[in-house]
Protein backbone atom coordinates (compact mmCIF):
# COMPACT_ATOMS: atom_id res chain seq x y z
CA UNK A 1 0.00 0.00 0.00
CA UNK A 2 1.54 3.54 -1.07
CA UNK A 3 1.59 5.44 2.12
CA UNK A 4 0.41 8.17 3.16
CA UNK A 5 -3.25 6.96 2.11
CA UNK A 6 -5.14 9.29 1.14
CA UNK A 7 -6.90 9.81 4.41
CA UNK A 8 -3.49 10.14 5.95
CA UNK A 9 -2.64 12.77 3.34
CA UNK A 10 -6.06 14.37 4.24
CA UNK A 11 -5.58 14.44 7.93
CA UNK A 12 -1.93 15.77 7.64
CA UNK A 13 -3.42 18.91 5.57
CA UNK A 14 -5.61 19.77 8.01
CA UNK A 15 -2.93 19.35 10.89
CA UNK A 16 -1.17 21.74 8.60
CA UNK A 17 -3.65 24.21 8.06
CA UNK A 18 -4.48 24.28 11.63
CA UNK A 19 -1.36 24.01 13.25
CA UNK A 20 1.37 26.21 10.96
CA UNK A 21 -1.18 28.14 9.15
CA UNK A 22 -4.45 29.19 11.93
CA UNK A 23 -1.39 30.72 13.98
CA UNK A 24 0.08 33.35 11.26
CA UNK A 25 -4.03 34.34 10.24
CA UNK A 26 -4.66 37.51 11.94
CA UNK A 27 -7.53 38.36 10.11
CA UNK A 28 -11.20 36.70 11.13
CA UNK A 29 -12.19 35.98 7.55
CA UNK A 30 -9.10 34.45 6.55
CA UNK A 31 -9.44 32.39 10.17
CA UNK A 32 -12.86 31.49 8.69
CA UNK A 33 -11.97 30.18 5.15
CA UNK A 34 -9.20 28.28 7.02
CA UNK A 35 -11.87 26.80 9.50
CA UNK A 36 -13.70 25.97 6.48
CA UNK A 37 -10.89 24.32 4.38
CA UNK A 38 -9.96 22.06 7.18
CA UNK A 39 -14.44 21.20 7.48
CA UNK A 40 -14.15 20.66 3.51
CA UNK A 41 -11.25 18.29 4.23
CA UNK A 42 -13.24 16.66 6.71
CA UNK A 43 -15.96 16.16 4.25
CA UNK A 44 -13.72 15.23 1.53
CA UNK A 45 -12.34 12.16 3.58
CA UNK A 46 -16.31 11.24 4.41
CA UNK A 47 -16.96 11.58 0.90
CA UNK A 48 -14.33 9.34 -0.45
CA UNK A 49 -14.88 6.72 1.34
CA UNK A 50 -19.23 7.02 0.89
CA UNK A 51 -19.55 7.92 -2.65
CA UNK A 52 -18.96 4.81 -4.28
CA UNK A 53 -21.75 2.89 -2.32
CA UNK A 54 -24.46 5.95 -2.70
CA UNK A 55 -23.23 5.89 -6.47
CA UNK A 56 -23.72 2.12 -6.46
CA UNK A 57 -26.91 1.88 -4.66
CA UNK A 58 -28.34 5.06 -6.82
CA UNK A 59 -27.71 2.79 -10.04
CA UNK A 60 -28.89 -0.39 -8.50
CA UNK A 61 -32.44 1.44 -7.11
CA UNK A 62 -32.68 3.52 -10.60
CA UNK A 63 -32.64 -0.09 -12.33
CA UNK A 64 -35.06 -1.55 -10.10
CA UNK A 65 -37.17 1.09 -10.64
CA UNK A 66 -37.36 1.53 -14.19
CA UNK A 67 -37.71 -2.96 -13.91
CA UNK A 68 -40.51 -2.60 -12.04
CA UNK A 69 -42.34 0.32 -14.27
CA UNK A 70 -41.48 -1.68 -17.30
CA UNK A 71 -43.64 -4.82 -15.67
CA UNK A 72 -46.93 -2.85 -15.80
CA UNK A 73 -49.09 -2.90 -18.24
CA UNK A 74 -49.23 0.20 -21.14
CA UNK A 75 -52.85 0.99 -19.58
CA UNK A 76 -50.94 2.33 -17.12
CA UNK A 77 -48.75 5.14 -19.81
CA UNK A 78 -50.80 7.42 -21.24
CA UNK A 79 -49.89 7.77 -25.04
CA UNK A 80 -49.98 11.27 -24.56
CA UNK A 81 -47.45 11.17 -22.25
CA UNK A 82 -44.51 9.97 -23.76
CA UNK A 83 -43.52 7.72 -21.01
CA UNK A 84 -43.21 4.28 -22.57
CA UNK A 85 -40.71 6.20 -25.02
CA UNK A 86 -39.07 7.60 -21.82
CA UNK A 87 -39.09 4.18 -19.86
CA UNK A 88 -37.50 2.73 -22.94
CA UNK A 89 -34.25 4.78 -22.99
CA UNK A 90 -33.86 4.54 -19.13
CA UNK A 91 -34.11 0.84 -20.02
CA UNK A 92 -31.02 1.17 -22.62
CA UNK A 93 -29.36 3.63 -20.34
CA UNK A 94 -29.62 0.91 -17.14
CA UNK A 95 -28.19 -2.18 -20.14
CA UNK A 96 -25.02 0.11 -20.92
CA UNK A 97 -21.89 -0.99 -19.46
CA UNK A 98 -21.48 0.93 -17.38
CA UNK A 99 -25.04 2.32 -17.02
CA UNK A 100 -25.70 5.53 -17.77
CA UNK A 101 -26.88 6.78 -14.73
CA UNK A 102 -27.39 11.36 -16.08
CA UNK A 103 -29.41 9.03 -18.88
CA UNK A 104 -31.45 7.26 -16.06
CA UNK A 105 -31.62 10.24 -13.99
CA UNK A 106 -33.13 12.67 -16.47
CA UNK A 107 -35.55 10.04 -17.23
CA UNK A 108 -36.85 9.80 -13.11
CA UNK A 109 -37.11 13.68 -13.34
CA UNK A 110 -39.73 12.99 -16.72
CA UNK A 111 -41.30 10.09 -14.49
CA UNK A 112 -41.14 12.31 -11.10
CA UNK A 113 -42.79 15.48 -13.11
CA UNK A 114 -45.21 12.93 -14.05
CA UNK A 115 -46.04 12.32 -10.37
CA UNK A 116 -45.76 16.27 -9.36
CA UNK A 117 -48.75 17.41 -12.63
CA UNK A 118 -50.75 14.39 -11.71
CA UNK A 119 -50.66 13.09 -15.34
CA UNK A 120 -49.84 9.25 -14.08
CA UNK A 121 -52.18 6.72 -11.54
CA UNK A 122 -51.42 5.57 -8.69
CA UNK A 123 -50.16 1.95 -9.35
CA UNK A 124 -46.60 4.11 -11.68
CA UNK A 125 -46.88 6.62 -8.97
CA UNK A 126 -46.11 4.79 -5.86
CA UNK A 127 -42.74 3.37 -8.01
CA UNK A 128 -41.54 6.90 -8.55
CA UNK A 129 -42.02 8.00 -4.90
CA UNK A 130 -40.50 4.76 -3.32
CA UNK A 131 -37.28 5.63 -5.37
CA UNK A 132 -37.34 9.41 -4.20
CA UNK A 133 -38.25 8.56 -1.01
CA UNK A 134 -35.20 6.02 -0.88
CA UNK A 135 -33.17 8.92 -2.49
CA UNK A 136 -33.54 11.18 -0.29
CA UNK A 137 -32.90 8.63 2.57
CA UNK A 138 -29.27 8.13 0.61
CA UNK A 139 -29.27 11.33 0.30
CA UNK A 140 -29.17 12.55 4.07
CA UNK A 141 -26.88 9.61 4.87
CA UNK A 142 -24.29 10.83 2.56
CA UNK A 143 -24.73 14.66 2.87
CA UNK A 144 -26.69 14.92 6.40
CA UNK A 145 -29.54 17.44 6.66
CA UNK A 146 -27.97 20.85 7.22
CA UNK A 147 -29.44 24.06 7.68
CA UNK A 148 -28.39 27.91 8.20
CA UNK A 149 -28.81 28.04 11.28
CA UNK A 150 -27.15 31.30 13.25
CA UNK B 1 -18.10 65.97 2.30
CA UNK B 2 -17.12 68.99 0.06
CA UNK B 3 -14.77 70.61 2.61
CA UNK B 4 -13.53 67.16 4.33
CA UNK B 5 -9.54 66.81 3.74
CA UNK B 6 -7.00 63.77 4.24
CA UNK B 7 -9.58 61.07 4.10
CA UNK B 8 -7.75 57.70 5.58
CA UNK B 9 -8.51 54.01 5.29
CA UNK B 10 -8.30 52.56 9.17
CA UNK B 11 -9.00 48.91 10.29
CA UNK B 12 -9.92 47.32 7.10
CA UNK B 13 -10.68 43.81 7.11
CA UNK B 14 -13.04 41.39 4.72
CA UNK B 15 -15.66 40.11 7.07
CA UNK B 16 -17.87 37.15 6.03
CA UNK B 17 -21.71 37.10 4.88
CA UNK B 18 -23.50 38.72 2.28
CA UNK B 19 -21.79 35.52 -0.42
CA UNK B 20 -23.22 37.90 -3.36
CA UNK B 21 -20.14 40.29 -2.94
CA UNK B 22 -17.16 40.72 -1.68
CA UNK B 23 -17.70 42.58 1.88
CA UNK B 24 -15.13 44.63 3.67
CA UNK B 25 -15.73 46.78 6.84
CA UNK B 26 -13.45 50.00 7.41
CA UNK B 27 -13.51 53.27 9.22
CA UNK B 28 -12.98 56.49 6.78
CA UNK B 29 -11.39 58.86 8.72
CA UNK B 30 -11.11 62.52 7.92
CA UNK B 31 -10.40 66.14 8.98
CA UNK B 32 -13.04 69.00 8.46
CA UNK B 33 -13.04 72.90 9.38
CA UNK B 34 -10.41 71.77 11.96
CA UNK B 35 -11.59 68.61 13.42
CA UNK B 36 -11.64 65.03 12.52
CA UNK B 37 -14.09 62.98 12.26
CA UNK B 38 -14.24 59.10 11.72
CA UNK B 39 -17.68 57.14 10.27
CA UNK B 40 -17.86 53.27 10.19
CA UNK B 41 -18.09 51.93 6.44
CA UNK B 42 -19.09 48.87 4.99
CA UNK B 43 -17.49 48.43 1.09
CA UNK B 44 -18.91 45.77 -1.40
CA UNK B 45 -17.49 44.58 -4.34
CA UNK B 46 -18.13 42.19 -6.97
CA UNK B 47 -17.17 38.80 -6.82
CA UNK B 48 -15.44 36.98 -9.03
CA UNK B 49 -17.74 34.46 -8.65
CA UNK B 50 -20.47 33.31 -6.10
CA UNK B 51 -23.91 32.75 -5.37
CA UNK B 52 -25.54 35.77 -7.73
CA UNK B 53 -25.31 36.89 -10.18
CA UNK B 54 -27.14 40.42 -9.55
CA UNK B 55 -26.43 44.17 -10.47
CA UNK B 56 -24.52 46.35 -8.24
CA UNK B 57 -26.16 49.38 -9.91
CA UNK B 58 -29.66 48.03 -9.30
CA UNK B 59 -28.72 47.02 -5.33
CA UNK B 60 -27.64 50.26 -4.83
CA UNK B 61 -30.62 52.70 -6.00
CA UNK B 62 -32.74 50.17 -4.33
CA UNK B 63 -30.89 50.57 -1.08
CA UNK B 64 -30.96 54.35 -1.64
CA UNK B 65 -34.84 54.10 -1.88
CA UNK B 66 -35.30 52.60 0.44
CA UNK B 67 -33.43 54.66 2.98
CA UNK B 68 -35.26 57.62 1.23
CA UNK B 69 -38.88 56.24 2.30
CA UNK B 70 -37.46 55.79 5.71
CA UNK B 71 -37.36 51.95 5.97
CA UNK B 72 -34.00 50.53 8.00
CA UNK B 73 -31.49 49.72 5.58
CA UNK B 74 -27.52 51.09 5.70
CA UNK B 75 -27.58 54.38 4.12
CA UNK B 76 -26.01 53.87 0.80
CA UNK B 77 -23.05 56.53 0.05
CA UNK B 78 -21.16 55.93 -3.03
CA UNK B 79 -20.93 53.71 -6.11
CA UNK B 80 -18.90 52.92 -8.20
CA UNK B 81 -19.43 51.09 -11.54
CA UNK B 82 -15.78 52.29 -13.03
CA UNK B 83 -14.11 48.85 -12.49
CA UNK B 84 -10.79 50.49 -13.28
CA UNK B 85 -10.88 51.67 -9.69
CA UNK B 86 -10.41 48.63 -7.91
CA UNK B 87 -10.69 45.82 -10.19
CA UNK B 88 -14.10 45.72 -10.19
CA UNK B 89 -17.30 47.91 -9.10
CA UNK B 90 -18.41 48.59 -5.22
CA UNK B 91 -20.39 50.77 -3.43
CA UNK B 92 -19.99 51.87 0.21
CA UNK B 93 -22.48 52.09 2.67
CA UNK B 94 -22.80 53.06 6.33
CA UNK B 95 -21.81 50.24 8.55
CA UNK B 96 -24.78 49.54 11.00
CA UNK B 97 -23.99 48.20 14.56
CA UNK B 98 -25.84 45.07 15.35
CA UNK B 99 -25.05 41.16 15.20
CA UNK B 100 -26.85 38.86 12.29
CA UNK B 101 -26.67 35.20 12.04
CA UNK B 102 -26.52 32.71 9.11
CA UNK B 103 -30.72 31.72 9.11
CA UNK B 104 -33.09 30.74 11.59
CA UNK B 105 -32.64 33.65 14.61
CA UNK B 106 -30.19 31.97 17.22
CA UNK B 107 -32.17 29.62 19.60
CA UNK B 108 -30.24 31.14 22.52
CA UNK B 109 -31.17 35.16 21.93
CA UNK B 110 -33.92 36.28 25.31
CA UNK B 111 -37.30 35.39 24.38
CA UNK B 112 -37.68 39.44 24.73
CA UNK B 113 -35.24 40.01 21.97
CA UNK B 114 -36.99 37.76 19.55
CA UNK B 115 -40.43 39.15 20.18
CA UNK B 116 -38.70 42.23 19.51
CA UNK B 117 -36.89 41.39 16.29
CA UNK B 118 -40.41 39.01 15.02
CA UNK B 119 -42.44 42.25 15.06
CA UNK B 120 -39.86 44.34 13.34
CA UNK B 121 -39.68 41.90 10.98
CA UNK B 122 -43.27 42.17 9.80
CA UNK B 123 -43.42 46.01 10.56
CA UNK B 124 -40.59 46.48 8.14
CA UNK B 125 -42.07 43.86 5.39
CA UNK B 126 -45.48 46.14 5.88
CA UNK B 127 -43.56 49.07 5.14
CA UNK B 128 -41.83 47.73 2.32
CA UNK B 129 -45.03 46.02 1.16
CA UNK B 130 -47.26 49.56 1.49
CA UNK B 131 -44.55 51.62 -0.66
CA UNK B 132 -45.63 52.67 -4.49
CA UNK B 133 -42.48 52.14 -6.20
CA UNK B 134 -42.91 54.60 -9.03
CA UNK B 135 -43.19 57.08 -6.01
CA UNK B 136 -39.86 55.36 -5.11
CA UNK B 137 -38.49 55.87 -8.57
CA UNK B 138 -38.21 51.80 -8.79
CA UNK B 139 -39.88 51.18 -12.28
CA UNK B 140 -36.40 50.65 -13.35
CA UNK B 141 -36.83 47.55 -11.56
CA UNK B 142 -39.76 46.45 -14.33
CA UNK B 143 -43.13 46.35 -13.37
CA UNK B 144 -44.82 43.50 -14.52
CA UNK B 145 -47.39 44.16 -16.93
CA UNK B 146 -50.22 41.61 -15.66
CA UNK B 147 -51.15 40.14 -12.27
CA UNK B 148 -50.33 36.94 -14.14
CA UNK B 149 -46.76 37.76 -14.77
CA UNK B 150 -44.97 37.90 -11.22
CA UNK B 151 -45.46 34.05 -10.64
CA UNK B 152 -44.33 33.45 -14.37
CA UNK B 153 -41.39 35.56 -14.55
CA UNK B 154 -39.60 34.67 -11.11
CA UNK B 155 -40.76 30.58 -12.00
CA UNK B 156 -39.54 31.43 -15.48
CA UNK B 157 -36.36 33.17 -14.24
CA UNK B 158 -35.03 30.51 -11.58
CA UNK B 159 -35.88 27.75 -13.65
CA UNK B 160 -33.55 29.38 -16.38
CA UNK B 161 -30.76 29.66 -14.04
CA UNK B 162 -30.88 25.92 -13.10
CA UNK B 163 -30.79 25.12 -16.65
CA UNK B 164 -27.85 26.96 -16.65
CA UNK B 165 -25.84 26.23 -13.57
CA UNK B 166 -26.97 22.33 -13.35
CA UNK B 167 -23.46 21.37 -14.59
CA UNK B 168 -25.63 18.62 -16.63
CA UNK B 169 -26.84 16.83 -14.13
CA UNK B 170 -30.39 16.07 -13.52
CA UNK B 171 -31.98 16.91 -10.49
CA UNK B 172 -35.53 14.77 -10.81
CA UNK B 173 -37.38 16.85 -7.42
CA UNK B 174 -36.16 20.12 -9.23
CA UNK B 175 -37.28 19.25 -12.79
CA UNK B 176 -40.61 18.62 -11.27
CA UNK B 177 -40.68 21.46 -9.20
CA UNK B 178 -40.46 24.17 -12.21
CA UNK B 179 -42.40 22.08 -14.11
CA UNK B 180 -45.18 22.20 -10.80
CA UNK B 181 -44.55 25.62 -10.98
CA UNK B 182 -45.07 26.32 -14.76
CA UNK B 183 -48.34 24.66 -14.61
CA UNK B 184 -49.98 26.12 -11.87
CA UNK B 185 -49.33 29.69 -11.53
CA UNK B 186 -50.98 32.46 -9.14
CA UNK B 187 -52.49 35.40 -9.49
CA UNK B 188 -50.92 38.52 -7.60
CA UNK B 189 -53.60 40.85 -6.01
CA UNK B 190 -51.08 44.12 -6.43
CA UNK B 191 -47.64 44.67 -7.10
CA UNK B 192 -45.10 45.27 -4.32
CA UNK B 193 -41.53 45.90 -3.93
CA UNK B 194 -40.34 42.25 -3.55
CA UNK B 195 -36.92 42.37 -1.36
CA UNK B 196 -36.22 38.88 -2.89
CA UNK B 197 -34.25 37.64 -0.02
CA UNK B 198 -36.49 38.76 2.50
CA UNK B 199 -35.64 35.85 5.81
CA UNK B 200 -33.97 35.75 9.38
CA UNK B 201 -29.83 36.45 8.73
CA UNK B 202 -30.29 38.88 6.60
CA UNK B 203 -30.53 41.87 9.05
CA UNK B 204 -28.82 43.48 12.05
CA UNK B 205 -30.37 43.51 15.22
CA UNK B 206 -29.80 44.04 18.92
CA UNK B 207 -31.77 43.49 22.03
CA UNK B 208 -33.74 46.51 21.00
CA UNK B 209 -35.07 44.64 17.75
CA UNK B 210 -34.20 45.04 13.91
CA UNK B 211 -31.42 47.88 12.91
CA UNK B 212 -31.25 47.51 9.54
CA UNK B 213 -32.65 45.07 6.87
CA UNK B 214 -29.31 43.65 4.49
CA UNK B 215 -29.06 42.27 1.02
CA UNK B 216 -31.13 43.70 -1.27
CA UNK B 217 -29.78 42.28 -4.25
CA UNK B 218 -32.47 40.57 -5.20
CA UNK B 219 -34.99 43.17 -5.07
CA UNK B 220 -37.68 43.50 -7.83
CA UNK B 221 -41.37 44.02 -8.24
CA UNK B 222 -43.71 41.33 -8.04
CA UNK B 223 -46.42 39.64 -5.28
CA UNK B 224 -46.58 40.54 -1.76
CA UNK B 225 -47.07 36.36 -1.22
CA UNK B 226 -43.44 36.05 -2.51
CA UNK B 227 -41.34 37.60 0.34
CA UNK B 228 -43.43 36.41 3.14
CA UNK B 229 -43.62 32.85 1.47
CA UNK B 230 -39.56 33.25 1.51
CA UNK B 231 -39.35 34.33 5.33
CA UNK B 232 -41.65 31.57 6.52
CA UNK B 233 -40.23 28.29 4.56
CA UNK B 234 -39.08 25.49 6.88
CA UNK B 235 -35.67 26.07 5.39
CA UNK B 236 -35.23 28.68 7.10
CA UNK B 237 -36.47 27.48 10.47
CA UNK B 238 -37.27 24.28 11.11
CA UNK B 239 -40.39 23.48 13.31
CA UNK B 240 -43.46 25.78 13.71
CA UNK B 241 -41.09 29.04 14.34
CA UNK B 242 -40.45 31.03 11.28
CA UNK B 243 -36.83 31.97 10.85
CA UNK B 244 -36.74 30.84 14.31
CA UNK B 245 -38.94 34.56 15.78
CA UNK B 246 -42.73 33.25 15.68
CA UNK B 247 -44.86 30.08 15.67
CA UNK B 248 -45.72 29.79 11.79
CA UNK B 249 -49.43 30.77 11.95
CA UNK B 250 -49.23 33.27 14.32
CA UNK B 251 -46.51 35.18 11.74
CA UNK B 252 -48.94 34.80 9.17
CA UNK B 253 -51.49 36.41 11.58
CA UNK B 254 -49.64 39.21 12.69
CA UNK B 255 -48.39 40.00 8.81
CA UNK B 256 -52.07 40.41 8.62
CA UNK B 257 -52.12 43.09 11.19
CA UNK B 258 -49.82 44.96 10.25
CA UNK B 259 -50.08 45.10 6.19
CA UNK B 260 -53.84 44.94 6.19
CA UNK B 261 -53.63 42.26 3.56
CA UNK B 262 -55.20 38.53 4.09
CA UNK B 263 -52.68 35.78 3.57
CA UNK B 264 -53.36 34.35 0.71
CA UNK B 265 -52.33 30.35 1.25
CA UNK B 266 -52.72 29.29 -2.39
CA UNK B 267 -49.83 32.02 -3.51
CA UNK B 268 -47.90 31.64 -0.23
CA UNK B 269 -47.58 27.89 -1.35
CA UNK B 270 -46.45 28.90 -4.73
CA UNK B 271 -43.80 30.86 -3.82
CA UNK B 272 -42.75 28.71 -0.41
CA UNK B 273 -42.45 25.52 -3.60
CA UNK B 274 -40.42 28.55 -5.59
CA UNK B 275 -38.28 29.70 -2.63
CA UNK B 276 -37.22 26.07 -2.15
CA UNK B 277 -36.29 25.80 -5.71
CA UNK B 278 -34.59 29.23 -6.03
CA UNK B 279 -32.50 28.34 -2.62
CA UNK B 280 -31.52 24.86 -3.97
CA UNK B 281 -30.74 26.35 -7.61
CA UNK B 282 -28.56 29.17 -5.68
CA UNK B 283 -26.72 26.25 -4.52
CA UNK B 284 -25.94 25.21 -7.39
CA UNK B 285 -24.84 28.55 -8.93
CA UNK B 286 -22.42 28.65 -6.14
CA UNK B 287 -21.20 24.74 -6.45
CA UNK B 288 -20.42 25.94 -10.60
CA UNK B 289 -18.70 28.94 -9.29
CA UNK B 290 -16.76 26.93 -7.28
CA UNK B 291 -16.29 23.98 -9.50
CA UNK B 292 -15.08 25.88 -12.85
CA UNK B 293 -13.05 28.18 -10.17
CA UNK B 294 -14.67 31.32 -10.21
CA UNK B 295 -14.32 31.69 -6.64
CA UNK B 296 -12.60 30.22 -4.22
CA UNK B 297 -14.47 30.50 -1.07
CA UNK B 298 -14.06 28.07 0.88
CA UNK B 299 -17.59 27.68 1.96
CA UNK B 300 -19.30 26.93 -1.42
CA UNK B 301 -18.49 23.11 -1.27
CA UNK B 302 -20.23 23.22 1.30
CA UNK B 303 -23.96 24.11 -0.12
CA UNK B 304 -24.27 20.51 -1.30
CA UNK B 305 -25.04 20.00 1.97
CA UNK B 306 -27.52 22.25 2.22
CA UNK B 307 -29.28 20.26 -0.91
CA UNK B 308 -30.83 17.41 1.01
CA UNK B 309 -33.16 19.49 3.25
CA UNK B 310 -34.39 21.45 0.22
CA UNK B 311 -34.93 18.36 -1.73
CA UNK B 312 -36.57 17.01 1.40
CA UNK B 313 -39.22 19.92 1.73
CA UNK B 314 -39.89 20.16 -2.30
CA UNK B 315 -40.41 16.33 -2.36
CA UNK B 316 -43.14 17.14 0.75
CA UNK B 317 -44.90 19.59 -0.70
CA UNK B 318 -45.35 18.14 -4.68
CA UNK B 319 -46.52 14.70 -3.14
CA UNK B 320 -43.73 13.16 -4.23
CA UNK B 321 -42.77 11.12 -1.15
Amino acid sequence: MLRPTLNELISGMQRTIMEALMPELTSPYAQGQAMSAIAMLTHAAAVLESAPAYDAAEVKDLRATFAALKRLDDKHFPKKSGLRSVLARATRAAAKNPPDRNAMEAAMAAFATAVALGHIDESVARHVRGYIRRNLERSRQLLGGSLPTG
Amino acid sequence: MPHAREHRVKGLKRISGGSSRETYAFDLEWSEDGETHTRPLIGRRDPTGGLLKSDREREFNVIAAMHRAGLKVPEPLFLELDAGVMDRPFFIMHRAAGQTGMGAFPAAEADSTRAKVADDFLSELARLQSLEYRECGLETLGAPKSLEDPARIQAAHWNEIYERDRLGEHYPILTAAFAWLKSNPVVSDRIVIVHGDYRSGNYLYDENGIIAMLDWEMAHLGDPMEDLGWASMMFWGREEFAGGLMEREAFYKLYEQKTGHRVDRERLFFYQVLGNAKMAVICLTGIRDFVERRTSDAVMPFLELLLPALLEDLANQLRLV
